[in-house]
């Protein structure tokens, strides 16, 4: 569900080309994301989540991999190791 | 000093989603004013709208879809005119080519949307944290949106101003960017009048003013009667129009034809009364964009007044109308055309300066589309009801009176054959 959200904005928001995400070492910095893009990416998260994520500015330096599990991880860590559900819609 | 032409112009109004179209309506006398959206007419049910003819997202790329409504009828406005003036992006002397924007209250619908969000985060029982809020939120609202968005999507290094005036917003845009050229700081410039506000919360906002119109009895449509005995007040409009000025030297290198010259601008403050007119420097601002033109009050033909349908709006600017005419007003041909499109604040001035000069052009004036019943008191050839047709219109003249006591007047003359 996370991965999904995340790559559906990447590619209805964003015209990122969804073969790029068929590449498991696929590197955040190859997504060409500034850094407002990058807080709204996240945004699509914590909206659902209802916190803020830590520091953006990481993520960049990750594979798209290793965002995942970085937030996934955010996220349990926030929610006494559960993940929420995140079938909520985003607000715009 | 240099010679400023108008070399294209566009629009989305609530009359068409393009300046053609608007005016071909504007002509017909239509009167695009309808009952208010659901959400607004829960609360306010009398209240009467003049939405956009079309949605200006549907308008554009879907990498815009992010932006304020206000952003979005900016571009389109603005892409229609630079079309129009066969102006590509990114020209070789963009640092010369300025982007001057209008808009009476910047990012209306972020603003509304973030407090309605919030609310019912608030009601959510939980299941939303009423403090995220989406991290676009100043960039869609700040009221330099519109000018930024344009810059950016054509490469314009010049001046990327933003005037908010209220109802003058735009009209002062395009005098100020007009002052650009001609004195020698710019070679070009896209003028740019935009507003969206027709939102729950800016609605309730202008209902305890008590100036919009009430429903007129027999056809809602024609509720702003500007003009006339029956008046009630305006009908707030959304959308926007766009002009390209250019010097006259750069637009004869590139071989554009001009649409027309702006010649005069006249701006003064009442300093007087926050809402109320008075007429002493509504003359003063006439008399000023005559001047600067260098025309007598006999060689205007046409007058798109400010005509917002509220008593002392209508009565005070006949009085100015006269006071800058003398007897020329007499000759002089006047209309309102916000009977049609509704007031959009900010966008208000460049739409009806649009208007005037089609109007020029092509000898056919907008009528007061409404103006069944004359106010004695509004006692010149305010063109009732129908529009004229067959006219030799050689200047034109278009005035925007704001809240704030902000009057601005400009002037336009046609081109020679």
């Amino acid at each position: 569900m996370l991965e999904q959200i995340i790559k559906n904005y990447l590619i209805n928001t964003k015209d990122k080309n969804p073969a790029l995400f068929d590449d498991p070492a696929l590197q955040v910095s190859a997504l060409g994301l500034d850094s407002l893009d990058m807080v709204e990416m996240l945004f699509e998260i914590e909206d659902r989540c209802g916190f803020q994520l830590p520091d953006p500015t990481r993520y960049p330096q990750m594979s798209f991999r290793e965002m995942l599990a970085d937030i996934e991880a955010a996220i349990r860590e926030h929610n006494n190791g559960e993940l929420p559900d995140l079938s909520l819609e985003a607000s715009k | 000093m240099a010679k400023v032409l108008i070399t294209g112009m566009g629009a989305i109004s609530p009359l068409g989603a393009d300046l053609p179209t608007s005016f071909a309506q504007a002509l017909a006398g239509h009167c695009a004013i309808g009952a208010a959206t659901p959400d607004i007419a829960k609360w306010l049910p009398n209240v009467l709208l003049a939405q956009a003819a079309a949605e200006p997202a549907s308008l554009l790329d879907n990498k815009h879809a992010g932006l304020d409504r206000a952003s979005q009828f900016a571009l389109v406005a603005a892409n229609e005119a630079l079309a129009a003036a066969n102006f590509g992006s990114a020209p070789a002397d963009a640092r010369r080519v300025g982007v001057f924007v209008g808009i009476g209250f910047g990012g209306a619908h972020t603003v509304d949307g973030l407090y309605d969000r919030f609310q019912s985060a608030v009601h959510s029982d939980g299941k939303r944290n009423p403090v995220m809020v989406h991290p676009l939120s100043v960039p869609r609202m700040m009221a330099n949106a519109p000018a930024a968005a344009i810059s950016m999507s054509y490469g314009l290094h010049g001046p990327s101003h933003t005037y908010s005036v209220a109802c003058a917003s735009s009209s002062v845009a395009i005098g100020e960017a007009f002052r650009a050229i001609r004195d020698g700081y710019l070679n070009a410039a896209v003028v740019v009048g935009c507003e969206a506000m027709l939102t729950p919360g800016a609605l309730l906002a202008w209902n305890a003013l008590r100036v919009m119109a009430k429903p007129h009895a027999a056809n809602p449509a024609r509720s702003c009667r500007p003009f006339s005995q029956d008046r009630s007040g305006f009908v707030l409009g959304e959308g926007a129009a766009a002009i390209v000025l250019e010097s006259a030297a750069r637009a004869g290198d590139r071989d554009q034809q001009p649409l027309a010259e702006l010649a005069g601008y006249g701006c003064s403050s009442d300093a007087a009364h926050l809402t109320a007119p008075s007429s002493a420097e509504q003359i003063y601002a006439m008399q000023q964009a005559l001047a600067d033109a260098g025309l007598s009050p006999d060689d205007i033909q046409y007058l798109n007044a400010h005509g917002t349908a509220t008593d002392a709006g209508d009565v005070t600017e006949t009085e100015s109308i006269r006071g800058a005419f003398g007897s020329a007003a007499e000759r002089l041909a006047v209309s309102s055309t916000k009977a049609m499109h509704g007031h959009l604040i900010g966008a208000g001035g460049i739409l009806e300066f649009a208007l005037s000069v089609m109007a020029m052009n092509c000898g056919s004036l907008p009528p007061t589309a409404t103006l069944e019943q004359p106010d004695p008191r509004c006692d010149l050839d305010y063109i009732p009801l129908q529009a004229r047709h067959g006219c030799d219109i050689r200047a034109i003249m278009s005035n925007s009176f704001a809240f704030g006591g902000s009057n601005v007047s400009l002037v336009a003359k046609r081109i020679a054959p």
